[in-house]
């Protein structure tokens, strides 16, 4: 059972930082190292507002991922945008966004583990463990989270802009879609994305300015088994990372320490066997 | 003159791909740009619908070989040369690219809608779409599919049928017979005769001269960048040497 709620909790937020993550990647080819920093500085944004200044916990988390967006957007106009046809560039500038945010949250809120309150106290008991009603709060606004998303990317006028502009970014110029500005609001989805991921789990997490590397690792695999650039495969793939994860935690002694090592043997054996990955496309020339 | 190109010069690094070309076609006309592979045809209607450009912008910032691009570019009384090519699209200049390139994770329906991205009145659209359907009745049938596995004829009314959702006055197609069974490229020539019965401009790239020149009253000839000849089909096949040399029959 423990096994079952971990893995759904676990599996949906990597799914929320998976798709995000896909997302910028397959409109802007930019590889967001610091997606999931954005993540954790969403999280002390909700600790500083709630737990030091006092406010209402709900409204911290709105503020925080409203902050980490323009956050995200802020780093894209100055930092990613002058740079964004070198890949590598981007990656390596990303990389020092993390690590920045890394250092400041270190600064202001020191190495210390911090948490915050349950939103709603209690649990329930279904043969013989227990299951917070947070836990089923944060499962319940994800899936809600997940189908917004997918409504945005399936149904709507930018959700085809954005899908058009991944698949093939000249083409989609051709139709009329401004293909820098799609970048950009695409970033905001991203790290909004990121933001709400941050807000979901915090109550359920313990804050650390190093919290952003586990859920990296494990967020790459899942895009990597996914299929790069596939959205499908990211909400599939990382269901089933999430499932291995809390088998493993749970299932072998220590396990716990094993998460990293298995997302990475993961990662390894699907580059190896199948790169494209579960869903993914294998990338066209461009022209 | 509906389109009007006037000394256009397209150079990558030192490499002329154009070569101070001009040329014009007027409102109804279906015209056609022939040449040998690697003429530059494709760079031309790259660098009137604004593509060339955008690419210059892009490998202006991976510091990627530089782009240059000289020349006027006039396209229903304004000039073009300087607008980016989301914006030529909403003026009525369309292009449906080399290699068809449909959108291949998407449905058929999702495609067409793609080309229609500018169009915000949901009633013209759907006028549109039904004449897309009229057009090719297969889209129809498969509206629903996803485009990836469609057939190389199928994929290729499709990229027609999305370029046609764009509310053209100019439609450029780029090659649309290259790859296909003799009969399909039968269909397809029909269908953009159609096309321009409808009153669409069209401006035709292809090899295949033979059909092209019974459906074309203007022909321009292109080879190495540079407009060598120009007129009618019977004009341009009287021509030994163009024939010969650069129409290869
Ligand atoms: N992106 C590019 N960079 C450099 N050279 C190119 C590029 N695209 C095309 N060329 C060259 O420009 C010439 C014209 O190409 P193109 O316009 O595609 O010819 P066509 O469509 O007539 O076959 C060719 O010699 C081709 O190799
Ligand atoms: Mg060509």
């Amino acid at each position: 059972m423990n096994i079952i709620i971990t893995g759904l909790i676990t599996g949906s937020m990597l799914a929320l930082l998976a798709i995000g993550f896909s997302l910028i990647f397959g409109v802007a080819r930019i590889v967001n190292i610091a997606h999931t920093a954005f993540y954790m500085v969403a999280g002390y944004i909700i600790y500083y507002l709630s737990i030091r200044l006092g406010l209402n916990v709900i409204l911290s988390m709105l503020i925080a991922v409203v902050a980490v967006t323009l956050l995200g957007l802020l780093a894209y106009k100055f930092l990613i945008d002058p740079i964004r046809e070198h890949e590598l560039a981007v990656m390596i500038a990303t990389i020092a966004l993390a690590l920045i945010f890394q250092e400041v949250t270190l600064q202001i809120f020191t190495g210390d583990y911090l948490s915050v309150y349950f939103l709603i106290k209690g649990y329930f008991i279904i043969g013989g463990n227990k299951v917070f009603y947070q836990q089923l709060l944060t499962f319940g606004v994800v899936l809600v989270i997940l189908l917004v998303i997918w409504f945005l990317l399936m149904k709507t006028r930018l959700g085809l802009a954005i899908r058009s502009t991944a698949e093939d970014r000249e083409v989609a110029n051709l139709m009329g879609m401004n293909e820098s500005r799609l970048a950009m609001i695409t970033l905001g989805i991203s790290v909004a994305l990121a933001g709400v991921t941050g807000a979901v789990i915090v109550p359920l997490a313990v804050l650390s300015p190093y919290m952003w590397t586990e859920p990296l690792i494990l967020m790459m695999a899942v895009v990597v088994l996914g299929g790069l650039g596939s959205i499908k495969g990211s909400f599939v793939a990382a269901y089933i990372l999430g499932f291995t994860e809390a088998l493993v935690t749970f299932l072998i002694p220590a396990g716990a320490f094993l998460k990293g090592p298995v997302a990475l043997s993961i990662m390894i054996l699907v580059l190896l066997i199948r790169p494209e990955g579960l869903f993914g496309i294998a990338f066209e020339e461009e022209r | 003159m509906l389109l009007e190109i006037d000394h256009l010069n397209v150079r990558y690094e030192k490499a002329v791909l154009i070569n101070d070309l001009s040329m014009g076609v007027d409102t109804g006309e279906l015209v056609s740009l022939v040449g040998p592979n690697g003429a530059g045809k494709s760079t031309s209607l790259r660098a009137i619908t604004g593509l060339v450009a955008w690419e210059r912008e892009i490998k202006r910032r991976s510091t990627a070989g530089e782009i240059h691009i000289e020349g006027k570019v006039t396209f229903d009384g304004q000039r073009i040369d300087h607008v980016p090519a989301h914006e030529i699209v909403r003026m009525g200049l369309v292009l449906c690219p080399e290699r068809r390139r449909p959108f291949r994770e998407m449905t058929v329906l999702e495609n067409l809608m793609a080309g229609a991205y500018l169009q915000k009145d949901k009633k013209k659209n759907q006028d549109t779409l039904s004449k897309v359907y009229d057009l090719f009745p297969v889209l129809k049938e498969r509206s629903k599919q996803i485009s990836g596995t469609l057939s190389g004829g199928e994929q290729q009314m499709l990229a027609i049928g999305r370029a046609f959702m764009s509310d053209p006055k100019l439609l450029c197609i780029d090659e649309p017979s290259t790859g296909l069974a003799p009969k399909t490229r039968a269909e397809v020539f029909e269908k953009i005769l159609q096309i321009n019965r409808l009153g669409i401009t069209i401006l035709l790239v292809e090899q295949e001269v033979s059909t092209v020149f019974k459906m074309t009253k203007r022909n321009y000839v292109l080879s190495s960048g540079k407009i060598i000849a120009q007129g009618t089909g019977e004009e341009l096949m009287e021509d030994e040497i163009i024939r010969k040399t650069y129409l290869g029959l």
